[in-house]
């Protein structure tokens, strides 16, 4: 009697023969990507294409095969082409006219060296079995990766027999029925440590054991191939890349525990895994694998494919026995577990489709192998669909103890867009989300339990910056919500509350209470719902309030949404986004649109205190979160802002908000800057007797004195600050409290005092030789050439930095015709600078050195005569996720320079208030400390916003505390409780939307902002931007998708 | 016999037996855990959770319905927290329910707010969205308020497991799941049978029977009709239950008095036609045997049985005795004999029924049973209606000077009562039968092998010369084994009764719910003690033969001339039909 070893080898020698005789071997072979993924990414079309092509052409010897998924989305559709002796060749993102040129020159010309090698491409001679060398390829996404399940998914024909045999198709059940008794299967299995792939982890050996147990003549194996999370999308392509291995392994399980019937329970979503399931159960029918007698050992097993309807809950096990039987598709409580009672009542082995495909490499190369790999308690791989804000999105099989970081900074190769990291969501809707701060924890089943979240099946979803926790957890909740069977109360009716907590949050209604009622429900569903389903709902909800609590108290408390998404809270991105909130913009831009500039101008003037100035320097945050940045570019909403202002100045439109009644009591505000500015302006506007006290010549602090020119005209910023001397505020210049008026001679006289004195000291580099004189700090430098100061600056500068104080230096130099040079210590893409400012500044020619920074200035006789520098690289991303520079050893170089300009950053100079026992605290950041709330100081009356508190910022958060200074001072006079009150973002005034066809929004541009010639530009401060005109305005102005006017949930 | 174990509850031990759930430990051990969706009749969902336990050891809650005791378990079954997650629980069911109790037909009978009251919720915490479905009044039987369901799924159960009838089930996921029919089809056209028991284990009042208070005080008060009603032997066994005493009180002659108050003009009984029953099916019987009829030989007196059949079983019909049910044989009596007797218009006349059964409601509209065009029955009320009607106007039922029901029809034979209880058609049949064809009286009168609550019951009679094998069956679920066994052996019976409900009229759909006592619905100590009203009645009388009631002697003298005559045949048998409701497709 022949072994099933014997029987096996006959059939590969019989298939190998064919082949042979087919000449198949030594023809040329074109694999084209075949999975559901590769289809959606168009590659039918190539398939089309090459089909027809070669039957038009008549070539003979090429084959056109398909093979299943790799698991590189972003790179499909994959072409390889394979020829006896030569060169394989991949091609990604295959079209139809790549694959016309492929044809052409690839099949037809052989023309192969002149194509661009990709960077997958390896020259090894190949065999079918060595081309997962090629396939996988020394590449990042590879090279961490430990492929087992997926073994053989994206080589061979997921449709083919020939190709499952020629990767030892079936030698695991041959090797059993060969060798092994179902004990020996069992002992294999349970020492190799494998634990159930579809989440729980349960091991798998113990499983099979309990089964084997049972003294019954009926028993049956299944295998849940019913995958729901939204995500994930692991059992499909293994189904659909390679089908035999699993029922390889169900047949092996079937031997193992004793059962002869097998049911593979698959969604009916996934039509391409059944159709290939199908063909797979046909074929190993043909072949003796399936069915009876199997290799003429007297075992018998069968499978049968099960369509599920696609209920998530289906993949609880009771549940989706009960779906089989022909019920309806609710769990039902355990014990008995379906090891002992499951399908019709008998004994039922129940695993997932990765378990499965595990089985019969544990079996061929052994359990110490499998092993070896993992943790102590989570051994082999994990496959995971990872998702979401990644570079290199797909499917990866990695060994279990990988750290999160390693899968996402590394196989994922990093957020999309250099956008900040902001969680990792593993298992689904029944996972959590994991905060930065674990990305090294190592992902196992336990790891993960730790951190709230569960492996899950393997969907892993990546979120950054831009995505709201909340949001997050509110879709994952609805999802289970719809999923959710009904059968049991707390996941029934309690999902539904939780549910409307979040929408009500999200909508801006949260009260604090509901926080409370949401782990209240949260705790109560996990520990008291029927199945794992409802036991694992709250995990999104409960991961998020535990580490990104500070979002959820952002909504409900500050009626903000950090993430700019919450529709009802946001209103429109742009206004939520803006530092001053409710800056009006959806409405001014609807009215440009409709060309009612005056209109758009008195919503503009009322919404923001100071719109020349902002039109002209705000960083536009607004921009940064405008939802047309999906489509195109962001609508220039700060060019319009300015296209309001240029237009109101050149029609005489002034303020037209009259202020309240005049009031008695006087405040002092000390520093004219944007902080002060805007404080004024709302205590004006309160009625209040407001004097600004400025220690400078000139009103307007940094704006006047940081801000160049050719960026802010003079002229403007005085015409914007007389606007506000209007409403009645005085401004004293050349006053510096401190020396001869002090504090608390401002203190009798004036009921409440703002101080907003700003951070004009630069800091210290920390490098030998700075002590020189003709080192100056950027900010000094920028001082005196506003002031009209005559400075000591030479003629060769070197600036070292890459903010915007930086770059306004050498722009502001280059003007006064120095030879400038920045120098900056890391890339063009940390650079904290604004990017358009950035651009100008390369444009008028000015030289910036990146991975470059100072090493000591090199004087002679106390001039400034050399600087060292030393080349940076950039290292290890640091926790941040941004790059680290690290110094590149015995790289330093010289440079001739007589001047060094420091920009690196500022702080407050406040001696004058801090000095002695005046009270005052003070940051470690040398600001003064306040209660960041109300701005308070803790010193009776006197508040202190603006870069004195936050160190070096931005126009619109120093009028941001401005305005909330003003607020707190006004409820502070008049006795009122200082706290702020949040409300929900508002449009100013709802303008209707300008009625264009989708198409015509669509193709929409933005405009560009019109800019003076560089030419024009050197030795003068003319401003660079010369606004819109009223076309270019309306026409941008229609860029605008109106959010705002977006239907709220 | 299970081995005893300790188990350990809010730190004492107790030896409890093996085998058992925790539930059922708790429950002897003397401790109540709060539960809706538990019923000890039907099998174990586990769904509603609110009798949970803590078990020393588990990370969750454990639901004690399921559970199964151990060794050395340890629970705790009053802990805040666990108490805190049960109220929460409760609280989540009361969220979405209308929580209309003041104006709700079950309050101060509704399982829902009693446990809402013992979980201690006084304030809610999570309302939002409440369900919003139409009501289903389509059938003249039962209604639906979907609104007021919590989804305990008992009624499913049980149309499924003691019915076989699965009219009901879950459709729909999440908080949008609901009890419904297939194909969410009006339960009139649906394959409701009408029997009323999920009314009884529903917790709530999402399934109710259809109420006609409002057309009954509107006829009372019209003039112009004799208004004649009649009483149901099982009615008196159990009216005084929604009246606050102990099941197994005959309260016969009080209802007849309130009836008699709330101004009907005639109180007949039920039990005169039952034993106008006896003749016509007893003779039907023996014309079977000697004429090589159809047989085995069906009972007809319960509705929904008929419904059942001439849904699912078409092909038994033949077997189904033509006789109408007694409360219509009642009717038909009124609007033929009685108009003509009196010589006045049968439309003149206002025939009201009181029964234990829904199914009876839906019976009364039957086309088939129209004589000459014209409706017999024209309003039924259970014995719930009546009870609740009875408080509504005023009357004392339990102090009431007793009263007798009027002659004519207010006479009747000990078989008659028995007609309440299943095995007592059987009983009371075989009672005739015998004698009719042995020509002798039953030596025992009481058949003690058709009496007691097993679901099949059988009996072999010898007759004479015949060996007349008889089985009875109640609850639908053991018809269908009685109809399998037929299948298999055609002639193993001669005679077979059923009745839909468990337990027979006695535990009908229209009885009054045993909640707040020590009963439930389906409890076999209640259906003893409401046997035993029916068999007192019958013990008691000196004529315990339909027969030899004189007023059925009277009857078939003056009217009918003999049994399955041409009159009666006309008058007091009606036919069936294969019927297909909705979602029933011919083959």
């Amino acid at each position: 009697m022949t072994t099933a070893l014997e029987n096996l080898k006959k059939i590969k020698q019989g298939a190998l023969q064919g082949l042979i005789e087919n000449g198949l071997l030594s023809s040329t072979r074109v694999y084209i990507g075949m999975s559901t993924c590769e289809i959606a990414a168009g590659s039918k079309a190539v398939w089309d294409f090459f089909t027809s092509e070669i039957k038009e052409k008549g070539i003979s010897d090429i084959q056109l095969k398909q093979k299943g998924c790799a698991g590189r989305c972003n790179l499909e559709p994959t072409v390889e082409v394979l020829q006896q002796g030569k060169v394989p060749f991949k091609y990604i993102n295959v079209d139809e006219n790549k694959a016309r040129d492929i044809f052409k020159k690839h099949i037809i010309e052989n023309n192969v060296e002149s194509r661009k090698r990709t960077e997958e491409m390896l020259t090894d001679p190949f065999m079918l079995t060595d081309r997962s060398k090629f396939v996988f390829g020394d590449v990042d996404f590879f090279r961490k990766q430990k492929r087992i399940t997926l073994r053989n998914c994206g080589i061979i024909d997921p449709e083919s027999m020939d190709d499952y045999l020629s990767v030892r198709g079936y030698e695991g059940l041959a090797k059993i029925l060969t060798d092994y008794a179902p004990d020996k299967v069992i002992e294999e299995v349970t020492k190799s440590g494998l634990r159930g792939r579809g989440g729980g982890g349960f091991p798998t050996g113990l499983k099979w054991k309990l089964t084997a147990q049972q003294n019954d003549s009926e028993k049956y194996v299944i295998c849940n191939a019913d995958e729901g999370d939204p995500g994930a999308f692991m059992d499909r392509s293994a189904l659909e890349g390679d089908p035999h291995i699993v029922l390889e392994g169900m047949a092996i399980a079937g031997y193992a525990v004793g059962a002869s019937k097998g049911f593979v329970y698959i969604r009916a979503e996934y039509p391409l895994a059944i159709k290939r399931l199908r063909k797979a159960i046909d074929d190993a029918k043909k072949y003796n694998f399936l069915g009876k007698n199997i290799l003429g050992t007297g075992f018998n097993f069968d499978i049968e494919l099960v369509l599920g309807a696609g209920a998530f809950v289906c993949g609880e096990e009771t549940a989706l026995i009960h779906s089989i039987e022909g019920g309806r598709g609710t769990p039902s409580t355990k014990p008995p577990y379906p090891s002992i009672s499951g399908l019709w009542g008998k004994p039922t082995l129940i695993n997932n489709v990765e378990t499965f495909a595990n089985v019969a490499v544990i079996i061929l190369d052994g359990f110490e192998k499998f092993a070896a790999i993992g943790t102590k308690d989570s051994k082999g791989t994990k496959v995971f669909a990872l998702a979401g804000k990644v570079n290199n999105t797909g499917l990866i099989e990695v060994p279990m103890g990988i750290t999160l970081r390693e899968i996402i900074y590394e196989i994922g190769g990093g957020i999309k867009d250099g956008k900040k990291f902001k969680a990792v969501l593993t298992g689904g809707p029944s996972g959590g989300c994991i905060p930065e701060q674990y990305l090294d924890t190592q992902v196992d089943y336990d790891s993960l339990k730790e951190l709230g979240s569960i492996m899950g099946s393997g969907g892993m979803i990546v979120l950054d910056e831009d995505d709201c926790m909340i949001d997050v957890a509110r879709y994952f909740l609805e999802f289970t919500q719809n999923e959710s069977c009904g059968k049991c109360t707390p996941c029934r009716e309690g999902t539904k509350r939780m549910l409307e907590l979040l929408t009500k949050i999200t909508s801006g209604a949260g009260e604090e209470e509901d926080m409370k009622k949401l782990e209240r429900l949260a705790n109560l569903i996990k520990k008291t719902s029927l199945c794992g389903l409802g036991q694992s709902a709250p995990n999104p909800v409960l991961t998020t309030m535990r580490y990104f609590k500070d979002e959820y108290t952002a909504h409900v408390k500050y009626k903000k949404c950090p993430a700019v998404v919450c529709k009802g809270i946001i209103s429109s991105p742009c206004q939520h986004a803006c530092f001053i909130g409710g800056s009006g913009a959806p409405s001014y831009i609807g009215l440009i649109a409709q060309e009612k500039y005056d209109d758009a101008v008195d919503v503009l003037f009322r919404e923001n205190p100071l719109p020349v100035i902002c039109g002209r320097v705000c960083h536009h945050p607004c921009e940064d979160k405008c939802r047309r940045n999906a489509i195109d570019r962001p609508v220039a909403i700060r060019e319009l802002k300015r296209f309001l202002t240029d237009y109101a100045h050149d029609n005489n439109k002034s303020k037209t908000i009259v202020p309240e009644a005049k009031r008695e009591e006087k405040v002092a505000v000390i520093g004219s800057g944007p902080a002060g500015l805007t404080c004024a302006h709302y205590l004006a506007l309160k009625g209040y007797n407001v004097t600004i006290f400025e220690k400078l010549p000139v009103p307007g602090g940094m704006l006047a004195v940081a801000i160049p020119q050719y960026r802010l005209p003079k002229n403007l910023l005085n015409h914007e600050i007389e606007q506000i001397k209007n409403l009645g505020v005085q401004i004293k210049l050349n006053t510096e409290i401190g020396s001869k008026l002090k504090l608390d001679d401002l203190r009798k006289e004036f009921k409440a005092i703002f101080i907003s004195t700003g951070a004009h000291k630069g800091l210290k580099l920390g490098i030998d030789g700075e002590e020189t004189a003709q080192v100056i700090d950027a900010v000094d430098v920028l001082r005196d050439i506003n002031l009209g100061k005559k400075t000591d600056i030479g003629q060769r500068v070197a600036v070292i930095g890459g903010g915007n104080a930086a770059i306004d230096a050498v722009r502001t130099l280059n003007r006064l015709g120095k030879e400038v040079h920045l120098l900056y210590r890391r890339t063009r893409n940390e650079m904290p600078a604004w990017a358009e400012e950035v651009d100008e500044a390369i444009a008028e020619g000015i030289d910036i050195q990146f991975l470059v920074a100072p090493v000591k200035v090199i004087t002679e006789s106390g001039k400034v005569k050399q600087l060292e520098c030393i080349r940076m690289k950039l290292g290890k991303a640091d926790k941040s996720g941004r790059a680290r520079p690290v110094a590149v050893e015995g790289s330093e170089f010289i440079m001739d320079i007589d001047t060094l300009v420091p920009a690196i950053s500022q702080e407050p100079d406040i001696k004058w208030v801090t000095g002695g026992d005046s009270g005052f605290k003070l940051t470690k950041w040398n600001t003064i400390d306040v209660d960041m709330e109300t701005l308070f100081t803790g010193q009776e009356g006197i508040f202190a916003g603006g870069d004195v508190v936050l160190g070096p910022k931005t126009v619109t958060e120093a009028m941001s505390h401005g305005k909330i200074a003003a607020q707190m001072i006004d409820k502070y006079i008049k006795g009122q409780e200082i706290k702020r009150d949040y409300k929900v973002t508002k449009t100013a005034l709802d303008v209707d939307v300008f009625e264009m066809t989708e198409e015509e929004v669509e193709n929409l541009k933005r405009y560009e902002m019109p800019m003076l010639a560089v030419s024009e530009r050197a030795g003068n401060f003319k401003e660079t931007e010369l606004g819109f005109s009223k076309t270019e305005a309306v026409c941008e102005a229609k860029h605008c998708l109106r959010c705002d006017k977006e239907e709220k949930e | 016999m299970n081995d005893a174990i300790t188990i350990n509850v809010n730190n004492k031990d107790y030896s409890v037996e093996s085998g058992q759930t925790v539930m059922q430990a708790l429950d002897k051990i003397g401790y109540h855990i709060p539960r809706l969706c538990y019923h000890p009749k039907l099998s174990v969902e586990g769904a509603c959770r609110i009798c949970i336990v803590e078990v020393e050891g588990s990370a969750n809650y454990v639901t004690s319905c399921t559970a199964k005791v151990a060794e050395g378990m340890k629970i705790k079954t009053n802990s805040a927290e666990l108490r805190k997650a049960r109220r929460d629980i409760l609280e989540l069911l009361l969220d979405s329910h209308p929580v209309d109790c003041n104006t709700c037909e079950r309050d101060g009978n509704c399982e829902l707010q009693s446990i809402a009251r013992s979980v201690g919720i006084k304030k809610k915490h999570f309302e939002g969205e409440r369900k919003h479905y139409d009501l289903d009044l389509s059938s003249p039987a039962i209604s639906r308020d979907p609104n007021k369901c919590i989804l305990c799924g008992r009624c499913v159960r049980l149309c499924n497991e003691i019915q076989g009838v699965t009219a009901i089930n879950f459709t729909g996921r999440g908080f949008d799941s609901t009890v419904t029919t297939a194909y969410n089809s009006p339960i009139n056209s649906s394959v409701c049978i009408n029997c009323g028991q999920c009314i009884n284990v529903c917790p709530t009042a999402a399934l109710s029977e259809k109420y006609y208070n409002v057309e009954l005080f509107k006829e009372l008060s019209n003039e112009k009709k004799l208004k004649i009603v009649q009483i149901a032997p099982a009615v008196r066994a159990a009216i005084g239950e929604a009246f606050g005493l102990e099941p197994g009180v005959n309260m016969e002659k009080q209802t007849v008095a309130a009836l008699r108050k709330l101004g009907f003009d005639l109180v007949f009984d039920t039990q005169f036609s039952a034993d106008l029953t006896i003749m016509e099916e007893g003779y039907e019987f023996l014309d079977r045997v000697a004429n090589k009829g159809v047989l085995p030989m069906i009972t007809s007196c319960s509705p929904a049985w008929i419904k059942y059949a001439e849904q699912f079983h078409p092909e038994i019909i033949p077997n189904i005795s033509t006789c109408k049910s007694p409360m219509s044989m009642m009717s038909s009596v009124l609007k033929t004999y009685f108009a003509k007797k009196r010589g006045i218009d049968p439309k003149d006349i206002l025939s009201v029924a009181i029964m234990p059964c829904t199914a009876k409601k839906y019976e009364a509209q039957r086309e088939e049973l129209k004589l000459d065009g014209i409706r017999l029955t024209d309003i039924v009320l259970t014995t719930r209606e009546l009870a609740w009607i009875i408080k509504s106007a005023g009357i004392d039922l339990v102090g009431t000077e007793e009263e007798e029901f009027d002659n004519l029809f207010g006479f009747s034979s000990g078989a008659a009562p028995i007609f309440g209880v299943t095995g007592g058609v059987m009983e009371a049949a075989l009672r005739t039968a015998y004698e009719l064809y042995v020509g002798e009286t039953v030596i025992d009168i009481e058949f003690k092998e058709l009496r007691g609550f097993a679901g099949i019951k059988e009996a072999e009679i010898k007759m004479g010369d015949k060996e007349v094998r008889v089985a009875v069956a109640h609850g639908i679920g053991n018809a269908n084994k009685i109809l399998e066994i037929v299948r298999k052996d055609p002639g193993r019976y001669q005679f077979i009764e059923v009745m839909s409900c468990p337990g027979g009229c006695i535990m009908g759909g229209g009885q009054p719910y045993p909640v707040g006592t020590d009963y439930i619905a389906l409890d076999e100590e209640l259906m003893k003690k409401r046997a035993s009203v029916l068999y007192g009645i019958d013990r008691a009388k000196t004529i315990r033969r339909s027969h030899e009631n004189p007023e059925i002697q009277r009857i078939y003298k003056e009217f009918f001339e003999r049994p399955l005559g041409p009159k009666s045949h006309h008058i007091l048998h009606t036919s069936y039909e294969k019927k297909l409701p909705h979602g029933i497709y011919k083959k």
